[in-house]
């Protein structure tokens, strides 16, 4: 078998290793921001759908959080031969605009960066946010 | 016509609108990473040219380091309203594995992200990285 192509040395898959799905568990659940004055993302709630990572995203809003409905996410791991899920992306298009969510587990913290980009020539520019997020 | 929003902050100030523009030049210049023995990144050349934001990557190799190339970056604010640069995101896609750079700055550190999909069928698990760098 020719050898594998990398990109850095952490690419390296230092021993045969069996596919195995990626193990969704550690992410899934409804998390909070632990902010309860956040003004970016409200909480989300992570499911394992046959294996596929769903991620259903509410926004801060008044009166009530505004449903930025459901997106497909996709799962990452700690390193090339490793299975649970440590992080994900998701992306929203909402015409107006559109949101990348970076997301990745410290602990039982979950990060979720928000990377937004107007589309709307509204003049409002492009920003990056952070919360952090339990299950309570 | 009232803008339209999908959580608080991405409401209007009320200011004149900046053009949605983001100045990338606080984040220019070589970032080095904190970890000598990073398998990671190892440098990044953050620049602009001709009015275009680029990043330039450098990434760890034996016996050399593996060029990246020039990608082009999206520069953020830090809210909807700023037009001072302190995060960014690209992609690098090399066929065999595709990367996406999220990184922030904060307090003179780029904290960067990587979310590496692979493409080739090889059975390698898609992988996060988080690493730090220095200028």
């Amino acid at each position: 078998m020719p050898p594998l192509q990398i990109s850095r040395t952490r690419d390296r898959l230092e021993s045969p290793h069996a596919l195995h799905p990626v193990d969704l568990a550690p992410l899934v659940g409804t998390w909070v921001n632990f902010d309860t004055a956040a003004t970016g993302v409200h909480h989300l709630e992570i499911g394992d759908r046959d294996g596929e990572l769903t991620v259903h995203t509410w926004g801060s809003g008044m009166p009530d959080p505004h449903d930025w409905g459901e997106a497909v996410g996709e799962p990452f791991t700690d390193g090339v031969a490793l299975d649970a899920a440590v992080a994900f992306r998701a992306n929203y298009d909402f015409g107006f605009a559109r949101v990348m969510l970076a997301c990745y587990l410290n602990k039982r913290l979950l990060v979720v960066d928000a990377y937004t980009v107007f589309q709307d020539g509204s003049g409002r520019s492009p920003y990056f946010r952070r919360d952090h997020f339990y299950i309570p | 016509m009232e803008a339209q929003s999908v959580r608080l902050e991405d409401r209007p100030a009320g200011e004149a609108p900046g053009g949605g523009q983001v100045d990338p030049s606080p984040m220019l210049g070589t970032w080095h990473n904190t970890d000598k023995n990073t398998g990671g990144i190892v440098r990044m050349q953050l620049a602009e040219r001709s009015g275009t934001f680029l990043v330039h990557a450098w990434a760890a190799g034996a016996p050399d380091l593996h060029d990246w190339g020039e990608a082009a970056a999206m520069a953020h604010a830090a809210n909807a309203h700023s037009h001072e640069g302190m995060a960014f995101s690209a992609v690098y896609d090399f066929g065999f594995v595709e990367t996406i750079l999220a990184a922030y700055t904060k307090s003179g550190i780029l904290v960067l992200d990587t979310f590496n999909t692979f493409k080739d069928g090889s059975g390698r698990s898609n992988y996060f990285t988080r690493e730090f760098f220095h200028r």
